[in-house]
């Protein structure tokens, strides 16, 4: 991969900046901050999105988008600002462009999406039944209600305070708590229920 | 402390990030009553389940498109002295589609034409030393890029994702006709896309064996602004042992204009070839 030369002004490779100062810097005009904030970020951002979508090239597509909308509306984004509410912020709204343009549930993987990809989980619906307990927790997910679905995954995989994900679905905390917590309970017994499923 | 109250608070014990006070009282409940612990560890199993779900990493095409994406938002910041300035780009593109794309393909025809007749040699030029085969070969070369150059021009008016789709759509094709590499080069020599001249030099790559992609490839990479464009295609001749790209290599590893990164990779190569 590419490297490319850090700006006087900031060093975008500087690990003690942090996210919040980068943005900063990318909004006054060091646009080579934001290499080091999709290489922070862009991981963790896709295995949120691979698992609300249950599409990779989705997944992959919607990350493009959000850091083209970062660029394009760093001007809007705060002093006071916290960076990681705000790109989850963008996310949402891209997943939901997203949605509303397949006109379709992420019910399903597509399993010529993950076939590739050894270390993914199969993940096709009936045909979980037979398949391992990955695909059985992916059906599990993918049964879900969309905002459920969403607070449970950003609960569990980004490592968010319950502040931030309040901050980013725009509720309280306390709102955020009970939905994250009624999802787990219908994960539990969706994923119960197919195991139970696959054994008889 | 009940069943219902402890089971109000087993999100915030499961929520290893948070510790209080309260999960005693919890931990003691459940230590007593058998219906909470089987409701707490089922919700443990399933996030622990959860938690394992393996992250597959995306693949590189995307760190590779997001760079392509910064470089040209820099390049376009770099050149607009102010927003509000910039034409609009319905104008812009106004202007392009009806009066500086056909003048400009005319123009090209022209030089073309005249390069042609000027400077092509006999069908077979038997007897000429190396120095002078190379010479003519190199002009060929150009002749011929120009000559894509104005058809390519043609196929301006599409949108970039209209045209990124044409560039893949080649993709699956195991042997495209020259017309299609023509346009393959012309993508990457002239398409205002980063993505799409990044798309059309991967669509090219199996066919680098061929005389025609491996000099329109290097008779594009002078006019190549974008490093990381810059630095795709020096691989791609390296890879294809271009060693008529030697030269321009050589060049672009001491001009201290370009980034740091296309003079490593020209130097690089160089050594390679």
């Amino acid at each position: 991969m590419v490297s490319f030369p850090a700006t006087d002004a900031v060093d975008p490779a500087d690990a003690t900046l942090s996210d919040h100062e980068l943005m900063l810097a990318v909004r006054d005009g060091e646009l080579d901050a934001l290499g080091e904030l999709f290489e922070r970020h862009h991981g963790p951002l896709y295995g949120f999105l691979v698992k609300f979508t249950g599409q990779r090239t989705a997944a992959e597509d919607i990350v493009q988008t959000v850091f083209q909308r970062m660029l394009k509306y760093r001007h809007t984004y705060r002093d006071e600002g916290n960076f990681t509410a705000w790109m989850y912020h963008l996310a949402r709204r891209c997943a939901a462009d997203h949605f509303r343009k397949s006109n379709a549930a992420p019910a399903a993987t597509d399993p010529a999406d993950l076939q590739d990809h050894a270390d993914d989980a199969p993940h096709a619906g009936d045909r979980a039944a037979t398949s391992d307990d990955h695909a059985l927790l992916h059906t599990a997910l993918s049964r879900l209600d969309r905002d459920d679905r969403e607070v449970l995954l950003l609960s569990r995989f980004q490592e968010l305070p319950f502040a931030e994900i309040a901050a980013v679905l725009e509720c309280s905390v306390g709102a955020a708590k009970v939905r994250a917590h009624r999802a787990l309970r219908e994960l539990r017994d969706t994923y119960f229920q197919l195991q139970q499923e696959r054994l008889t | 402390m009940n069943c219902t109250q402890a089971q109000e608070r087993f999100a915030d014990l499961l929520d290893a990030r948070r510790t209080g006070p309260d999960h005693a009282a919890v931990r003691a409940h459940l230590a007593s009553c058998p219906a909470c612990q089987r409701e707490y560890a089922t919700l443990a199993r399933t996030l622990a389940a959860l938690d394992a779900l393996p992250a597959a990493p995306p693949s590189p095409a995307l760190r590779r498109n997001f760079y392509a994406m910064l470089e040209e938002e820099k390049l376009a910041a770099a050149g607009r002295p102010a927003a509000f300035r910039r034409p609009r780009p319905a104008l812009r593109s106004a202007l392009w589609r009806w009066i500086l794309a056909p003048a400009a393909a005319g123009t090209l025809a022209i030089a073309a034409f005249l390069a042609g007749t000027r400077y092509a040699p006999p069908a077979a030029a038997p007897g000429l030393d190396p120095a002078t085969k190379r010479e003519l070969a190199e002009l060929r070369a150009r002749v011929d890029s120009v000559g894509q150059l104005v058809g390519y021009s043609l196929l301006q008016q599409r949108s970039t994702s209209e045209r990124l789709q044409g560039v893949l759509a080649t993709l699956d094709r195991k042997d495209p006709s020259q017309k299609v590499l023509s346009d393959l080069i012309g993508a990457l020599a002239l398409d205002p896309s980063a993505n799409v001249r990044l798309s059309a030099l991967d669509a090219l790559y199996p066919h680098a064996n061929q005389q025609l992609v491996r000099s329109g490839v290097l008779a594009s990479l002078p006019r190549e602004q974008n490093p990381l464009v810059q630095v795709a295609m020096i691989d791609f001749l390296v890879a294809a042992r271009d060693h008529a790209a030697a030269p321009e290599l050589g060049r672009m590893a001491r001009n201290e204009t370009l980034d740091r990164a296309v003079r490593d990779a020209a130097q690089r190569g160089l050594a390679q070839l």
